[in-house]
Parts: C-alpha cells; sequence; structure tokens
C-alpha cells in the first residue's frame, strides 16, 4: 500500500507533537501506523506475538526519541519503518529467544519465500526499485528478496536457496551494485 | 564512494551487516556525509517494499500495552536487557563504536580535563543510542568509585520514572546500580564499593520506575550504552 502525500505529511507532522510530548499525536500514529508495522515486523519474526512485541517497542522508542528525527534524513514513516525493522532483525538475530535456526520447518521458509515474492510483485511498476530489480538475474533477486522482507542472514538464505553461502554472498553483493547504480 | 562503500550499503540496508563489520560501517555512516546520504537514499526506496505489506489489525490491547508503559506502571511487557545475553560480536560492535566515538571527541575533551583541577577519570565511556548509534551522554568513572555523567541529550520521561545508571564491573557481579536521576543535566553520582572501573567496563542508562528499579537490576528499555575506555 503506497503513503499518500497528506499520510506522509501527517505523520511527520505528529512526530513534532510528539516530541513535545503530546499523548494524544501518539495515539494518532499508533491508529495510523501500528497496522502496517505489525505486518512489516510479521514478515520478519513470523509470529504475531512477537511482531507486537516489536511495535510495542517502537512506539515507546518513537515516545522517547521523537526528538532526534531528523526530517532531512527521510520521512517519519521510513523512521518508523526502520526502527521497526531493526528491532524485528534484533528479535530474529537473537537465538536465544526464537531458536529459528534449528526449529523452523520447511514450510515456513517457504512461506517467508513467498511473503519476499509476494512484496516484489506488489511494488507498483512505476517504482524504480521494481524495475531495478526486475533487471537483476533470478537468483539474485531472490536472495536479496529474502533477506530484506524477510529479514534472513546469508547463511540462512543460501540454506533456503539450498546453494553454497559464498556463492549466495556473491549474488548478493553483486546484486546490490547493480541494484544501486540502476536506481542512482 | 568505492565499490566496497557500496557494497556495505547495500548489505547494511538488507540488515546483513553483523558485529565489527557493522560497527566499522557504522563509524564510517558517522563520519561520512556522502555515505550517509546514499545509505538513507537506498534505505527510502526499499522501504516500498514493506509498504507492500498489508497491514494487520493493531489491537486495542497493544496501544494499552504500549500507554501503560509509558504512565510508569509496571509493563505487559518487560523489554529484554539484551546485553546481558549478547553475543562476544555485539560487545565488539559497541566497543568499536564507542571506542570511535572516544577517539573523535577526545582532543578537545583532553585539553578541557588538563585545564580544569579535578582528578583525571580512570577510564571514560560515551553512551550511545541503541537505535541511531548517536552519543547520549559520557560518562567518567573515578577511582574513589563516583561517577561524573554528561548527558548530550534530554531524556524524556513519563511521571513516576527515573533514570538509572548501570554498570557491569564484571560478569559474576552482574549489573550494579550507580544511582538515579530525572533531570538532564551534568551530575556527580557516589556510587557503590566497587572494583577499579576498567578498560572495556560496560555503562547503561535504563528508564525505570521511580525511586529505583525494584529488582536491584536493570529492567527497564535500555536508552544508551557504551564501553569504557581509559585516557591517554
Amino acid at each position: 500500500m503506497l503513503p499518500t502525500m497528506s499520510q506522509t505529511l501527517d505523520t511527520d507532522a505528529l512526530l513534532s507533537r510528539i516530541a513535545n510530548g503530546d499523548r494524544d499525536a501518539l495515539g494518532q500514529l499508533f491508529q495510523s501506523e501500528a497496522g502496517r508495522l505489525i505486518a512489516i515486523a510479521m514478515r520478519i519474526v513470523r509470529r504475531r506475538e512477537l511482531a507486537e512485541e516489536v511495535v510495542q517497542e517502537t512506539f515507546v522508542a518513537a515516545w522517547q526519541r521523537a526528538r532526534q528525527f531528523d526530517p532531512t534524513r527521510g520521512s517519519a514513516r521510513g523512521w518508523l519503518t526502520t526502527i521497526t525493522r531493526n528491532r524485528a532483525l534484533n528479535l530474529l538475530r537473537d537465538g536465544a529467544r526464537l531458536e529459528y535456526h534449528d526449529g523452523e520447518t520447511l514450510a515456513e521458509m517457504g512461506d517467508r519465500s513467498g511473503d519476499a515474492m509476494s512484496a516484489f510483485q506488489a511494488l507498483s511498476d512505476r517504482d524504480a526499485l521494481k524495475h531495478c530489480l526486475a533487471q537483476l538475474d533470478e537468483p539474485k533477486r531472490r536472495a536479496i528478496l529474502l533477506c530484506y522482507v524477510t529479514g534472513l542472514n546469508h547463511g540462512e538464505a543460501a540454506a533456503t536457496l539450498n546453494k553454497p553461502l559464498g556463492t549466495v554472498k556473491a549474488w548478493i553483493r553483486r546484486g546490490v551494485l547493480t541494484l544501486q547504480e540502476c536506481l542512482a | 564512494m568505492t565499490e566496497q562503500d557500496l557494497a556495505l550499503a547495500g548489505n547494511y540496508v538488507l540488515g546483513l551487516l553483523e558485529g565489527a563489520e557493522l560497527a566499522s560501517f557504522e563509524q564510517a555512516l558517522a563520519r561520512d556525509g556522502d555515505l550517509r546520504a546514499a545509505v538513507d537514499r537506498l534505505q527510502q526506496q526499499f522501504h516500498a517494499l514493506d509498504d507492500t505489506a498489508t497491514p494487520a489489525e493493531a489491537s486495542p490491547a497493544l496501544w494499552a500495552a504500549i500507554s501503560h508503559q509509558l504512565d510508569g506502571a509496571p509493563s505487559a511487557t518487560v523489554v529484554p536487557l539484551k546485553s546481558r545475553r549478547s553475543t562476544a560480536g555485539k560487545l565488539a560492535q559497541w566497543y568499536g563504536l564507542a571506542a570511535s566515538v572516544v577517539l573523535a571527541l577526545g582532543l578537545g575533551y583532553a585539553v578541557g580535563s588538563m585545564t580544569s583541577a579535578q582528578p583525571k577519570p580512570t577510564v571514560i565511556a560515551v553512551l550511545l543510542n541503541e537505535s541511531n548509534a548517536t552519543p547520549g551522554a559520557i560518562i567518567e568513572a573515578f577511582a574513589d568509585d563516583s561517577v561524573r555523567l554528561v548527558p548530550l541529550e534530554d531524556f524524556a520521561l513519563a511521571a513516576g520514572q527515573v533514570l538509572e545508571v548501570w554498570t557491569l564491573p564484571n560478569a559474576e557481579t552482574g549489573p550494579v546500580s550507580l544511582g538515579t536521576f530525572t533531570d538532564t543535566e551534568t551530575l556527580r553520582l557516589s556510587g557503590p564499593k566497587l572494583p577499579t572501573p576498567r578498560d572495556g567496563q560496560l555503562y547503561e542508562i535504563t528508564v525505570e520506575q521511580a525511586p529505583r528499579s525494584a529488582t536491584g537490576k536493570p529492567t527497564g528499555p535500555i536508552l544508551v550504552k557504551g564501553f569504557a575506555k581509559a585516557p591517554i
């Protein structure tokens, strides 16, 4: 779902009210953003209760750190997306809690692939990222999408794609270089 | 920007950098405005993928849990203290970051210390924000167990909350409270009797319910943390 210009501006405005300690503004931010952020976290941590934990941490961080938001570096929605992604990745990498490496079934790995590919398909055709991802060889595209959309690391992506680690690392390195050239 | 910079920027946005590699890339990001701009741009472009997720229903219970946590009531979800089960990689990452900030601040700092009549701190730690790795506070720890805390940003607190300063003298002792504060200003905490602060010792500030953490250990979210280094 693409944000409209007014959504983007609203979120920036809400964040500056939150920086001034306006709790109602935080409530409005929750109304407009929490559902989106839960969905983003779910793609990475896979379980609803963990995704909610991630989003709870995100809103507490937004409350405590709204003043650090720098609009010259991107939108408030993007700032929230980055916080959510980082928290979700931390949780995923924290093997002590999730035991993904042993516990994740083949079906769950398949779900990740499905999420990764449908995110790509759902990009707007006018989106430069879609155009540039489409230019990549299929395996490179798949590896990049698995890592970004579902938070896999190199090793997990290699296991999912059933390819040697070195190959997948090289694909991703080449792929991100080509992408940046195409997006520039 | 070199090809290696671009490859690292790509891997960073994909969430693939860890440990020492992540630490050194974040140091480079803090120094290099062009690199930061390239990463910000790529990150924004990739956010289009995040925005394809079909929004879930956000439950009122989740908002209640957030409100509750901000009100200072015992929260439904206790934010885990990540450092307790940190991997060596994470430690290295924070150590690298803290060290680089110490270097960056080093010159001006040393001049300040030499011209004052105060005793020299045994170690200095620059505490960094968990979310964006910017410096949030400086701690100078002295041989007499006291610490001087210089906040570099304003920490927002809800009513009934305090900021609690912790250190980890060693793994067996576990985290030890050095004291609490509420107003963001330079202050001195006397601290309990502890071994002489050493290079690499962890310091952090968490948000706790007033008057202080009920368990005597950090339970609230970590605002900033960093590893100490002895001044030259």
